[in-house]
């Protein structure tokens, strides 16, 4: 195709990306697309100030207004220690996602390195890698988890840090296929004829191109790792008691669920809104980064 | 002076590429030839011939098995590091599909001031720029260009970016990789005559890698033939088109469609008798 549109520049891209026309083939913007790209970016927001926001101390127990119902005063109810659900469930946004950040921002990079250089680094790097990759995708997330609590004491950071050493591997495994195929693109002759450094042409021509596929991935993985998190949590090995986590919460009111529903619908209802919310997103860019939907070009 | 005149700017000796697989294929077998000066040499081949081979471990892409490559009689098969960058410098390259030539996520600023970056021919930003635009206004583009990316240009168009990218470190010799191939028939000419006016304007020395041989003869003053690997002939652009030594020289010519049917019988008669009595006797 020979399309001379006028082509955005780098800052009209995303404005680009969120009002393109066309049908849904094409990656049309439809409402559930919107709400939950609302939700998740809801969530974000929560992180940051989510503790700020909330109504009253999310620590405070108040043993007098335990197992409160939802009312006027604690619109999500207390909880059997007498504390504010709603606070919790604010306060308790920042643990859940900012752990979730750490670990997929930690498997991302640590996936990039590893995966570029088993894909640029030979067939011998390549291969020693790839065995490591293998290894760490037999293990299960859980049991890493569980082996390193036990190491190093129940606590959300064991959590994250067994879950970011069990879920680069996938990552280090996407990069590889993408960076071979970017590797021969003509483009990447084309700057090595020109004499361009190695590093430039990894960092500049080679990346660049290869890790929309990578995002995409990230943001799907989002709910994934929320729910995993959440689970060590209710298991005891995540986050501990005091502290306001959502799947901490959950774990901790499973004794009040049957005769108090909303210590347990709230913060799960959290976790399953935001997991579903990143999930949405993460088909639309997916969509959205097709490279067979872009317009312009072949 | 003289000496410069004398060393060739580019010369292949004996070349040999193979590459590894079942078969062992011998894509490049024992290939020479040299460019001068301002010269345009012309390789032509049906595909799989060993063209974009050979231009490929001209240009550095590809490590020949044996044989070497001198720019200006120095040896790039063997030096390294900094000279190997200084003197590869000299040879630039046009590929020959200009939708994949291109890095998508670079502007046509970017693009071609790249090289003038890395090589720190023009390291101040906005001299990179102002060059970039004489750059482009010498494949014939408008500055208004300079922000926006590949994929709002056609074919002709982000082949003269390419051109543009290859012009910006100064280089002597261009290798040309089936260059229009790729693009559609109007734009092919403009193309091509681009060439031809660079080669004029700058002294640029081509090596032109075709399968089209009108395209060839009208760019290239010598020809050089290759098929399943080797030069089978190699000359000035009179003598191969108008008596070629080697039986494949002629089947490619032969090939050639002439638009004139008059014409078509003349040479069918001329070159061709041998052909067709048998094609006659066939038929009885």
């Amino acid at each position: 195709m020979s399309t001379t549109t006028p082509v955005p520049t780098r800052s009209a891209g995303l404005r680009n990306l969120l009002t393109r026309k066309g049908g849904n083939k094409q990656g049309h913007t439809t409402f559930v697309d919107r709400a939950a790209l609302g939700v998740a970016g809801l969530m974000v927001l929560l992180a940051l100030v989510g503790p700020y926001l909330a109504p009253m101390d999310p620590y405070a127990v108040d043993l007098a207004k335990s197992l409160t119902p939802p009312g006027s005063e604690h619109w999500m109810g207390t909880d059997a220690n007498g504390r504010d659900i709603l606070s919790r469930v604010l306060a308790g946004g920042r643990t859940t996602i900012l752990a979730t950040v750490a670990v997929i921002a930690v498997a991302t990079v640590i996936g990039t390195l590893i995966g570029t250089a088993a894909a640029l680094g030979g067939r011998i790097v390549d291969e020693i890698l790839m065995r490591i990759c293998d290894v760490g995708l037999s293990l299960p997330a859980i049991v890493v988890a569980l082996g390193l609590a036990a190491a190093m004491g129940p606590s959300l950071q064991s959590a994250v840090i067994a879950l970011a050493a069990t879920w680069w591997p996938g990552y280090a495994r996407l990069v590889r296929t993408l960076v071979r195929e970017t590797r021969d693109a003509e483009f990447v002759e084309s700057a090595r004829v020109l004499g361009v450094s190695r590093t430039r042409l990894v960092l500049r021509h080679v990346l660049p191109n290869s890790l929309s596929a990578l995002y995409v991935q990230t943001t799907l993985d989002v709910s994934a790792v929320m729910l995993v998190i959440s689970g060590l949590s209710f298991v005891g090995v995540g986050a501990q008691v005091p502290a306001s986590e959502w799947g901490a919460m959950i774990a901790a009111s499973r004794d009040t669920a049957i005769t108090a529903w909303w210590t347990v619908l709230f913060p799960g209802l959290a976790i399953a809104l935001t997991a579903i919310a990143f999930n949405l997103v993460g088909d639309w860019l997916r969509v959205r980064t097709d490279p067979t939907l872009r317009t312009g070009g072949r | 002076m003289n000496t410069a005149e004398e060393t060739p700017l580019l010369e292949a000796r004996n070349l040999v590429k193979t590459f590894s697989g079942r078969s062992g294929t011998r894509a490049v077998n024992d290939v020479s030839f040299t460019v001068r000066r301002g010269e345009a040499l012309g390789l032509v081949g049906e595909s799989g011939s060993g063209k974009s081979t050979t231009a490929r471990c001209v240009a550095g892409l590809l490590h020949p098995d044996s044989g070497q490559v001198l720019i200006a009689g120095q040896d790039v098969t063997r030096a390294r590091g900094r000279a190997l960058r200084a003197t590869r410098r000299r040879i630039q390259m046009v590929f020959q599909d200009p939708y994949s030539s291109l890095n998508p996520r670079m502007t046509v600023a970017d693009l071609v001031g790249e090289g003038m970056y890395v090589h720190g021919i023009e390291p101040d930003r906005v001299r990179r720029r102002d060059r970039t635009v004489e750059l482009l206004e010498t494949v014939g583009m408008g500055s208004e260009h300079l922000d926006r990316y590949p994929r709002s240009f056609s074919g002709g168009q982000r082949q003269r970016i390419a051109i543009a990218r290859a012009l910006a470190v100064g280089p002597d010799l261009l290798i040309c990789d089936e260059p229009v191939a790729s693009l559609d028939v109007s734009v092919q000419a403009q193309v091509l005559n681009l060439f031809g006016d660079l080669r004029e304007k700058l002294g640029l020395s081509l090596l032109f890698i075709a399968h089209d041989l009108a395209v060839v003869h009208h760019l290239c003053g010598r020809v050089a033939v290759m098929n399943s690997g080797r030069v089978v002939e190699q000359g000035d652009r009179e003598q191969v088109y108008t008596s070629p030594r080697h039986p494949y020289t002629r089947a490619l010519l032969d090939a050639v469609p002439v638009p004139d049917p008059a014409a078509e019988r003349a040479r069918a008669a001329g070159r061709g008798a041998v052909h067709t009595q048998n094609h006659h006797e066939e038929k009885r």
